[in-house]
Formats: C-alpha cells, sequence, structure tokens
C-alpha cells in the first residue's frame, strides 16, 4: 500500500503498564486481558489519514522490564514518535516518568515528539494518579496528555493520530528534515522522487508544493 | 521478578537416530570429519575435509564419491532444483573453487554431474569463503568471503555462460551472514557481518541499492532466513536477543539471552544452538571432551518455547522429512519429532492454556469443529471459575456449531441475564437466532430494563436485520415498549403490526393516519378498510381527508407530486379506490361521511350507484329530520339536484324506495318522470287528490301515455265531490284525441254519482254529430261506389254479349287517320301497327290503357301479398289505435279469396275483370270501416 510518510513510534513506559495492548488495540482493534510480557521488541504497523495524506506508522512496542533496557534503548533512535505510557492505577509508573523521560531525550533526535498516556481509565475505581497530575507532569515537559483505556479502546485511536498530526504538523513547519530517515519520518515510495529535486529548499517545507516531474 | 522468559513446552520428542536396517544407533557418519551439510529434496549431504559429499537418502542409506581435491567447504540445496552448489578446494592454498551439481544426471560412475566450475574469488588475490546463498531463481548467487567482500554472480547459475561477476560490497570485517529475499520481482540480498547488517537490492542490475540497517552484527551461522509465517525476516543471532530485519529496516527483536551458535528456522520455528550459559557442562565420551549445546526451538507467532534440551556439540541442524534432524559432535543423528496438535492441544488445556491453544490450532490450520470444541472448553473452564464475562466471549465464537440452548441454559441456571444478553446478541449477529432467541433476548432487555441496550438493538438504523421482525414486534408489545415496537414496525414495514399498536395500545390515531397516508396505495386501501372505522370515530376529519384522497389520485403523502417517472413523460396512473367500499366505515357519523360522498360525487361524476344511493339516502334522512323549515327546504333542493343531475349514477328503484320512505315528494314525482311511470304520477297525485296536478300530468304526459287522460276520467268519475270543470276538461282532451268510445265515456261517468249529463251533454252532442256526419259521409260513398260498379257491370255485359265496332279514324299515338294494317282494342283504342309496335311493350296489352291498368294489377297484387304476411298483420294490429279498422283492411284485400289473379294467365278480357274485382273489394273495405265504431 502506497503511502505519502512513514512515522516510526516508539511505546515506552513501566512494565505492565499496558504498552503491548495499546499497540493491539490500534492495530488489530482487540483487547486480551491476559498478555505475556513482552520479551524484546514487539511491532505493528497500520495506515491512518491525516490531512487527507496516507501515513503509515510503524510502532515499537518495547519491554518494560528493566533488564530489557539495553535492548529497547537502540530502539529509540529512528523513532518520530514516543507514546510514554504509565497507568493510572499504580503510582510507581507515574513516578518512573521521569528516568523514561530522560531516557527517551538521550537517546531519540530533540525533535521527537511525547504523548503522555495514562492508560487503563476504564479502571476509574481504583485510580491512584489523578488526572490532573498527568495533566501537570505533561505541561511541565512540554508533552501531549491523553488518558487511554485500551481495553475499552476510548481515546486509543486518538492517542497515536493526534502524536502523528503533531509530527505532521512539525514536518509542515519544517522542524523535520524528512530526508533524514534517523528521525523516524520517511516519504512514501512515490513521493520520494519528486522531493529529492528539492532537497536545497530547505530541510522540510510543504511536501506538496514539490515535484519537478 | 517476573519470568523473562517465554513459557516452554515439550512439543519435541527427541530420540537417536536408528538404522531401519538393523535396528541400531545410526552410526554411519562416525569417522567422517564433517565440513559443510545440507540438505533438501529428500537427503541429507555431508561433505568433509578429504573432498568426499555424502548423501543419506530417507532409509538412511549413505552413498558417496570424490568431490574435490581436498575439501569440501560449504554447501548449497536448492530446494526448488535438484541442484546442489558447493565451494571446496581442488588445490593447496586459498583458490576456492565453486561446483555446480545436477542430482538428477547421474554420470558414468553413478555420481552427480557437474555443470559447472567457477573460481569464487573474482580477485587474484585470494580468500577464504565464509558463506554462500543461492536465489531460488537460480539466476543470483552471493559468495561472502572472509575479507569482508561479497560477490554476487548474476546469470544462470548452473552454467558459466552469460554470467556477471560482480563485488557488491567490501569492507574490513569478514562476511558471517548471506541470505536472499525475493518480494516480487525484487531480490534482496542481506548481508551479516561482524558488525553490521546490509540490505542490497540486487534485483536491477548494476543499480544495486543499497541500505545499513543495523550497526551490529553476528558471528558466522547466527542468521538465517524465516519465512511466511515472519514475513520473510532477516533474522539474527546475538548475544543479547535475537534482531528481525526486513529489507528496508529494522523489525522487532526478542531478546533471549545467552550467547548462540547457529540459528535455523523451521516451519515457523526458529531453532537456537545455544552454548550452555550456566555451568559449562560437559560429558566425556570416550576419551573425547564433548561440549554440551542447547537446542532450542522457539515458535515465534506464539511465543513459546516448544522444546529445548541439551544436545552435545552440535554440528548442524537439518530440517528434513518433515522433521528437525540434529547431527551431534558424537556424529548421531538426533531426531526433533513434534508432536501432533491433538497433543498439544492436551497439554496447553492441563495448564489451562486456551488462549495459546486456541492461536495454536489456528496456526496448524486446525479444523472448525475442533476451534470451536476449544472455545467451548475454554468457555466451561472460565465459567467453573466464575468469570462468565470471559466465558460468554468464548462462547459467542462457538455460535453456530455449538448448541445454543447449552450456553443459554447455563447462564439461565446463573440468573446471568447480563451474558445472556449479549450471547444472544451475538446470535442474532450471526443471523442465527431462532424465534425463541429473539424473544429471550428481548425479554433480557426488559427484564434488565435496560432501554438503551433495546433502543440500540431495535433501533440502529443501517443495520441488517439479524432476528425475525415480527417476534421482536410482538415481544416489544408484549412487553410494552410499544414505541420499539412501533419504529420495528415501521422500519420493516409490518403496517399490519404498526396501526395495530398505534391503534390499539398506543392510540395515536393522528399518528396512525399519517401513517397509513403514507403507504403505498393498496396497502393504504387494505388498512383504511380495517382500521377505518375506529379512526374515522377518533379523528373524523383528517379520515375523510385521507379518504377523499385515497378514492380519487391517490400518492402517499411523502411522495412529490411529480415523480421522476412522470417527468421523463410516463402517463401516471392513477390509483384510486372505490368509494363504496368505504361508505361502511363511516358509520355513526353521517356528516363525515355525507361530505366523503358530496366530494367524491363532485370529483368523480359517474361514480358507483352505491354512493349516489348513499348520499341520497343521507340527504334525504336529513331532510325528513330537519325542523327549519327553510333549511329543509334547501335541503330538498339539494337532493333534487343530486336526483337530477345527468351523472348521478343513482338506482331509480332504490332512490324511489328512498324517496317514498322519506316521503320526498319532489323527488318522488322526478324519479316517476325519469322513469316514465306516468302512471305513477297519476296514481301519486290522485292518492293525494291533487287535481290541477292530475290535470298538469296528464297534459305534460297525456301525449306519451294517453291512457293517462282515460284514467283521469275514472278517477274524476269515482269522486265524490264534485269536479265537473276537472271532468269537462278531461272530457275535452280525451275528445280532442278520440282517446275513449263515447259509450265507454258515459259507462265511466255513470260510477259517479254526483256528475250530471250536464257534464257530459255538449261531449255527447259533439259526439253524435260527428258520428251522423260520419254515417251519411260513408253513405254518401256507398252509393257513389255503387254507382260506379253498377257502370263497370254494365261495361262487362256490353263487352260479352254486343259487337264492337272498331271506328275510331284516328291512330291514338299518331293521331293520322288510320291506314292499314291497323291494331284495335276493345278499350276504344286503334294504332297503326308500325305506331303499336315502336310503343307497345307486348302484343298484347293497349300502349294507351296500359299504365293505368298496370297500377290497378299492382295494387291488386300488392293486397295480395301482404295478405299472407301474418307477422305484419299482427303487428300492425298491436300497433293500430283501431285494431278492427286493420282487420277490416286486410279482410278488404282477400284475406279471404280463394281465387288469386296472379296465378292467371295475363289476358285481355281479364284486365277488366280485375278491375271490377276491385271495386268490389271496396265496397267491402267501406262496409267494414263503417263498422269501425262498434269495436270494443
Amino acid at each position: 500500500m502506497s503511502y505519502a510518510y512513514l512515522f516510526k513510534y516508539i511505546i515506552i513506559g513501566d512494565t505492565g503498564v499496558g504498552k503491548s495492548c495499546l499497540l493491539l488495540q490500534f492495530t488489530d482493534k482487540r483487547f486480551q486481558p491476559v498478555h505475556d510480557l513482552t520479551i524484546g521488541v514487539e511491532f505493528g504497523a497500520r495506515m491512518i489519514t491525516i490531512d487527507g495524506k496516507q501515513i503509515k506508522l510503524q510502532i515499537w512496542d518495547t519491554a518494560g522490564q528493566e533488564s530489557f533496557r539495553s535492548i529497547t534503548r537502540s530502539y529509540y533512535r529512528g523513532a518520530a514518535g514516543a507514546l510514554l505510557v504509565y497507568d493510572i492505577t499504580r503510582r510507581d509508573t507515574f513516578n518512573h516518568l521521569t528516568t523514561w523521560l530522560e531516557d527517551a531525550r538521550q537517546h531519540s533526535s530533540s525533535n521527537m515528539v511525547i504523548m503522555l498516556i495514562g492508560n487503563k481509565s476504564d479502571l476509574e475505581a481504583r485510580r491512584d494518579v489523578k488526572k490532573e497530575e498527568g495533566e501537570a507532569f505533561a505541561r511541565e515537559h512540554g508533552l501531549i496528555f491523553m488518558e487511554t483505556s485500551a481495553k475499552t479502546a476510548a481515546n486509543v485511536e486518538e492517542a497515536f493520530i493526534n502524536t502523528a498530526k503533531e509530527i505532521y504538523q512539525k514536518i509542515q513547519d519544517g522542524v523535520f528534515d524528512i530526508n533524514n530517515e534517523s528521525n523516524g519520518i520517511k516519504l512514501g515510495p512515490q513521493q520520494s522522487r519528486s522531493q529529492g529535486g528539492m532537497n536545497q529548499a530547505g530541510g522540510g517545507g510543504d511536501s506538496q508544493s514539490g515535484g519537478c516531474c | 521478578m517476573a519470568f523473562l522468559q517465554w513459557r516452554r513446552f515439550n512439543f519435541f520428542d527427541k530420540e537417536v537416530v536408528k538404522d531401519p536396517q538393523d535396528e541400531q544407533v545410526f552410526s554411519k557418519l562416525k569417522d567422517i570429519n564433517i565440513s559443510a551439510c545440507a540438505f533438501g529434496r529428500g537427503q541429507i549431504i555431508v561433505g568433509d575435509f578429504e573432498g568426499q559429499l555424502y548423501f543419506i537418502n530417507r532409509q538412511l542409506k549413505l552413498s558417496g564419491f570424490k568431490a574435490y581435491e581436498i575439501r569440501v567447504s560449504h554447501l548449497f540445496q536448492m530446494k526448488q532444483h535438484s541442484i546442489l552448489i558447493s565451494i571446496g578446494e581442488d588445490e593447496e592454498g586459498v583458490n576456492p573453487l565453486i561446483k555446480v551439481w545436477n542430482l538428477d544426471k547421474v554420470d558414468k560412475m553413478g555420481n552427480p554431474s557437474c555443470t559447472r566450475i567457477a573460481r569464487a574469488s573474482p580477485s587474484s588475490k585470494g580468500s577464504r569463503v565464509s558463506c554462500l546463498t543461492v536465489h531460488e531463481n537460480l539466476n543470483n548467487m552471493a559468495v561472502g568471503f572472509e575479507d569482508g567482500s561479497v560477490v554476487l554472480f548474476k546469470g544462470d547459475v548452473t552454467r558459466d555462460r552469460h554470467s556477471k561477476i560482480k563485488i557488491i560490497h567490501q569492507d574490513t570485517c569478514p562476511i558471517t551472514g548471506l541470505a536472499f529475499k525475493s518480494s516480487g520481482k525484487n531480490a534482496v540480498l542481506f548481508i551479516a557481518t561482524g558488525f553490521k547488517i546490509i540490505s542490497i537490492n540486487v534485483s536491477v542490475k548494476d543499480k544495486e541499492v543499497k541500505s545499513e540497517l543495523d550497526d551490529h552484527g553476528c558471528p558466522i551461522g547466527c542468521s538465517v532466513m524465516s519465512d511466511q509465517s515472519q514475513d520473510f525476516q532477516f533474522v539474527i543471532g546475538r548475544q543479547d536477543a535475537v534482531y528481525f530485519y526486513q529489507s528496508d529496516g529494522r523489525g522487532p527483536c526478542l531478546a533471549f539471552e545467552g550467547e548462540k551458535l547457529q540459528l535455523h528456522w523451521f516451519r515457523g520455528y526458529l531453532v537456537i544452538v545455544g552454548k550452555e550459559s550456566k555451568a559449562m557442562r560437559s560429558s566425556t565420551i570416550g576419551n573425547q571432551t564433548i561440549q554440551m549445546n542447547i537446542v532450542t526451538v522457539y515458535d515465534i507467532q506464539n511465543k513459546f518455547i516448544a522444546y529445548s534440551a541439551p544436545i552435545p556439540d552440535v554440528i548442524d541442524v537439518l530440517c528434513e522429512w518433515g522433521s528437525l534432524f540434529v547431527l551431534a559432535g558424537d556424529r548421531k543423528l538426533y531426531h526433533l519429532q513434534e508432536k501432533d496438535t491433538q497433543t498439544k492441544l492436551e497439554m496447553l488445556f492441563k495448564k489451562n492454556l486456551y488462549v495459546l491453544a486456541i492461536n495454536l490450532a489456528k496456526g496448524h490450520s486446525y479444523d472448525e469443529d475442533g476451534l470451536i470444541e476449544i472455545f467451548r472448553q475454554y468457555g466451561d473452564h472460565l465459567y467453573s471459575k466464575g468469570d462468565h464475562d470471559g466465558a460468554i466471549q468464548q462462547y459467542v465464537k462457538t455460535i453456530g456449531k455449538l448448541e445454543a440452548s447449552y450456553v443459554i441454559r447455563k447462564f439461565l441456571d446463573a440468573q446471568r441475564i447480563h451474558n445472556l444478553t449479549s450471547y444472544l446478541q451475538a446470535l442474532h449477529k450471526a443471523q442465527l437466532a431462532t424465534e425463541d432467541h429473539t424473544t429471550l433476548l428481548l425479554n433480557c432487555y426488559t427484564k434488565l430494563k435496560d432501554v438503551s441496550k433495546l433502543d440500540e438493538f431495535i433501533m440502529t438504523k443501517d443495520r441488517e436485520v439479524d432476528f425475525d421482525v415480527e417476534t421482536a414486534i410482538k415481544v416489544c408489545r408484549q412487553a410494552g415498549y410499544y414505541k420499539h415496537a412501533l419504529f420495528l414496525a415501521k422500519k420493516h414495514s409490518q403496517h399490519d403490526w404498526y396501526l395495530k399498536i398505534q391503534l390499539e395500545d398506543h392510540k395515536d390515531y393522528q399518528e396512525a393516519l399519517e401513517y397509513i397516508g403514507k403507504l403505498e396505495f393498496e396497502a393504504t386501501e387494505n388498512n383504511v378498510k380495517k382500521y377505518g372505522k375506529i379512526l374515522v370515530s377518533e379523528v373524523p376529519q383528517q379520515t375523510t381527508d385521507l379518504l377523499k384522497r385515497l378514492c380519487t389520485d391517490y400518492k402517499p403523502s411523502d411522495k412529490p407530486l411529480v415523480d421522476a417517472r412522470t417527468l421523463e413523460g410516463e402517463i401516471p396512473k392513477i390509483l384510486k379506490a372505490n368509494a363504496e367500499e368505504f361508505i361502511h366505515i363511516f358509520v355513526n357519523n353521517s356528516k363525515k361521511l355525507t361530505e366523503f360522498l358530496e366530494h367524491m360525487v363532485r370529483l368523480q361524476p359517474g361514480s358507483n350507484s352505491l354512493v349516489y344511493n348513499t348520499l341520497l339516502e343521507l340527504y334525504l334522512h336529513d331532510y325528513v329530520h330537519e325542523q327549519n323549515k327553510t333549511v329543509q327546504e334547501s335541503k330538498g333542493k339539494i337532493t333534487l339536484d343530486l336526483l337530477q343531475n345527468q351523472d348521478a349514477g343513482y338506482d331509480i328503484d332504490q332512490a324511489l324506495v328512498l324517496c317514498q320512505m322519506n316521503d320526498f315528494k319532489p323527488g318522488i314525482l322526478y324519479l316517476y318522470e325519469k322513469a316514465k311511470l306516468y302512471q305513477q304520477i297519476l296514481r301519486y297525485h290522485m292518492e293525494h287528490n291533487e287535481y290541477t296536478h292530475i290535470i298538469e300530468s296528464c297534459k305534460r304526459f297525456g301525449t306519451a301515455d294517453p291512457h293517462l287522460w282515460v284514467q283521469a276520467l275514472s278517477y274524476f268519475a269515482r269522486k265524490q265531490e264534485n269536479c265537473k270543470p276537472q271532468i269537462m276538461e278531461v272530457l275535452s282532451h280525451i275528445d280532442k284525441k278520440n282517446l275513449l268510445p263515447p259509450l265507454l265515456v258515459i259507462q265511466t261517468l255513470a260510477h259517479n254519482s254526483t256528475a250530471t249529463l250536464a257534464v257530459v251533454k255538449d261531449y255527447i252532442i259533439r259526439r253524435l254529430q260527428v258520428e251522423s256526419d260520419q254515417i251519411a259521409e260513408d253513405e254518401r260513398l256507398i252509393k257513389q261506389y255503387k254507382e260506379e260498379t253498377e257502370k263497370t257491370r254494365k261495361q262487362i255485359e256490353e263487352l260479352k254479349t254486343s259487337a264492337k265496332i272498331f271506328q275510331v279514324s284516328k291512330c291514338s299515338v299518331c293521331n293520322h287517320p288510320l291506314e292499314l294494317p291497323s291494331v284495335h282494342f276493345l278499350c276504344q283504342h286503334s294504332y297503326h301497327q308500325h305506331c303499336f309496335e315502336s310503343y307497345a311493350e307486348n302484343d298484347s296489352e293497349c300502349p294507351a290503357c296500359m299504365p293505368e291498368n298496370r297500377k290497378l294489377l299492382d295494387i291488386i297484387r300488392a293486397q295480395e301479398q301482404s295478405k299472407d304476411l301474418h307477422e305484419q298483420f299482427h303487428h300492425q294490429l298491436e300497433r293500430a289505435s283501431d285494431g278492427f279498422s286493420v282487420v277490416a283492411d286486410y279482410f278488404g284485400r282477400g284475406v279471404f279469396n280463394k281465387v288469386t289473379l296472379i296465378t292467371d294467365p295475363p289476358g285481355k278480357g281479364r284486365t277488366s275483370e280485375s278491375l271490377i274485382d276491385n271495386s268490389l273489394q271496396r265496397d267491402l273495405l267501406l262496409a267494414q270501416q263503417s263498422l269501425n265504431p262498434f269495436d270494443e
């Protein structure tokens, strides 16, 4: 399937916060109550449409276990977006956010769009972290914030799409250099040729204005 | 600390391969110094350091030949062709040679024939080959060298000719792995070195696209190409994990720790040969120390370890004959036999790992029945654990196979209405619900008081109906969810139900009526017939309006006035119902009925008689019950208008009965007149003793039926009171038209006790006068005829007896003096012969007298002829005002004459005879006529 852009995402966060479930919900639209521990890094992809353009999302779902940290770290590089997930019923997962954020900032390109996600919003009764706290953390660190539920699919779609929108906006604003794949952005097969002609026109720019052929 | 590994199972049985012949452990490889292994096309191929190639077939028979002088270093067996590619050395030094063997072609010695020998290294400076791969299309072969270069052989691998050799990669560190991946027309070569993973698209010659996938590498043997189940990703094993690569980038990674020695791929399983990580266990066999390795089989798709066991010093893993064979350092072949699916599933069931079982079963393309059995078991398991929500999810998957009642009973017993509901919903979605299921589901909804769910189930638009609509309506209605029932009925055009509910339960007549108005013609007609009565009694005005529409030019109310078809020129069909069929529904509401019928009559002249009859009846009813005189009068006028309407097709008899019953005089009279029942008119007036009207109607209709006058006379005559003027008038009319013989007039009047002679005096005098005049006239005629007859008789006598003297001197034709020859007739006419011949039609008649004679003869003949026409006679008799004269006339024509003139041959004498007869008859005729007054 052809696409205009390919964005690479990475999902990070403590173990058991529901990273794999978020991915499963987003790519397969289903929920698996019993999910085995992620060993290493799993992979998912889905097409979305933003601004009338087909965008392919390639998502790496990383293991949250500390012992896999060294493996997962290598996946930060080359990701355009990151979903930083915590569990609203477990405060410790919220407390670890700073560490995750530092890790991400250190190993990724500086332009990476990070979305903070408070997952398991369906378990309101067991809530341990207030929404306001999440919002405050996001504001403080310049992240986008959203509470989701992989079980009920609430906000899952939005979380992924909003991140993509943010990245897309950054491309439009010329923040990203789309020709540098290490940013986690790739032009679609049919676009790369026309884009190749205007390399000099500046890193980003409107991809639509191109087309020398 | 979580268990950082996949679940471990034992899905393979390990056994040492035994020679089928002697049941001893297979040991034919015992003394072979193995350098390379390959497998495929039903055999295992082993190369050794002496340059020998050995083939082991399914029966474990070993055969071999010397392929290289010094040694074999690499082997590659094509999977789709019987072609083996080997690399080895024929001479000392670094000069690897590629040999291509066609295994199907055997040479004189019984060995495979070599089709090609080529130097592996393109450059003069030789380097050792580290790895070899060949594309299945036999057009690409890649050889990796220890000096870090990769050489691509393009063109037919089996032949020297047309082969292009190119170094497509040059690096410093040795090449550790090579693999081709073909996606469509693209062929991608993956290259692994100790420090890099690279992919090169080699499909376009000289335009290789190279991309670096990762900056980690892997040791030799630790890379493998996965199969379709993993999308042909290139897999490499490193100390920390196993990494997957697509041709354009990194894929997932699996953190299987430990030092890896070999990676193999077997039907979706990743087989890793690793070093024993903990204690470096080693066993001693004989005097040799053998390192122990761990062979682990991973199911990548389902994420579990299918098998793991230590095997001593693994040389290679061979995936042939549908199984895994491990060639171990002790030169034994270990067979890893995969257990059958059923066994595996049972193992999983024991551990209650149903999800995994399901995935596994799906992966092994387990049949549907088996899968459903798993779902059921899983469902039962969850149910027994009390996880009803989960259980129902599993049961839902069994829909279509598992008896629904099994599940339903389970949840009904447990009173888990909620779960039951979702099961039933799924059942409906699968279109497998029976009526009972629908009923049960709706009952669940109502029991849960879950209106929103009910809404969803019923009201969701654009959804296919997966339940029996009628049942749903019924249940909703019973449960009092009229709104839902209505919605359903409306959506599915169950007009009957809709109206039934709307009218009987909802009592929203207005709505029902509007609904009816939107239906197609036929449905509307039927429903109005059905529910008209109740509608009329509840919403008379609207119902009447609808009926008016229905009976004139009906179109559903939500349709545009002019539809597309009309615009295209098609003449719209006017649909209209028969008004008379709806009359009965207006029972008890005659006012509306009147309105309706008036409308119909106005718009559709020529409606059914029933319409008019009913309307008339209504009018009359109104008329009779109206107290106010003036209003009554105007109503009478309306009624009469209706009667007089030319188009009004009422039934006259019935109208008459109606008028009479209601005593509507103008109507009665009009109808009599219309029906030409003048007698009735007269009688009506007589009954009401309206003399002037009697006279008037006599005058009006007297011409049509003169008998009226007679009746009037007898009526007046019978009257006790004095009605002399009337009698006088009647008499004068009778007289004028000569309707009654005077004798009868007298007789009639004689009945009256009051009528005096004076009344009839004039009449009688006048009559008698006329009579006597007539008599006188007749007598005169008789006399005249008698005289004429006498005269003629005399003539005849004369002709008979005396001689006739022809003394005419002139010709009757030319008036010249007669000359001979001449012709003389008894009638005193004489002619020149030539004159006679030129004038006469025949020689027996006198041309001068002939026309007169002819005329008479014709008359006689006509009378003769007509006398036999009895039909005509009767007819005339019936029609004639005076029958006697007809009889007389016929008598005069000689009805009774025996002798007919026509039959006699014509002669001169006859002519005069007939004349006599004629005059005689005329006498008779006159005599008969005079008898006339005494007729009747």
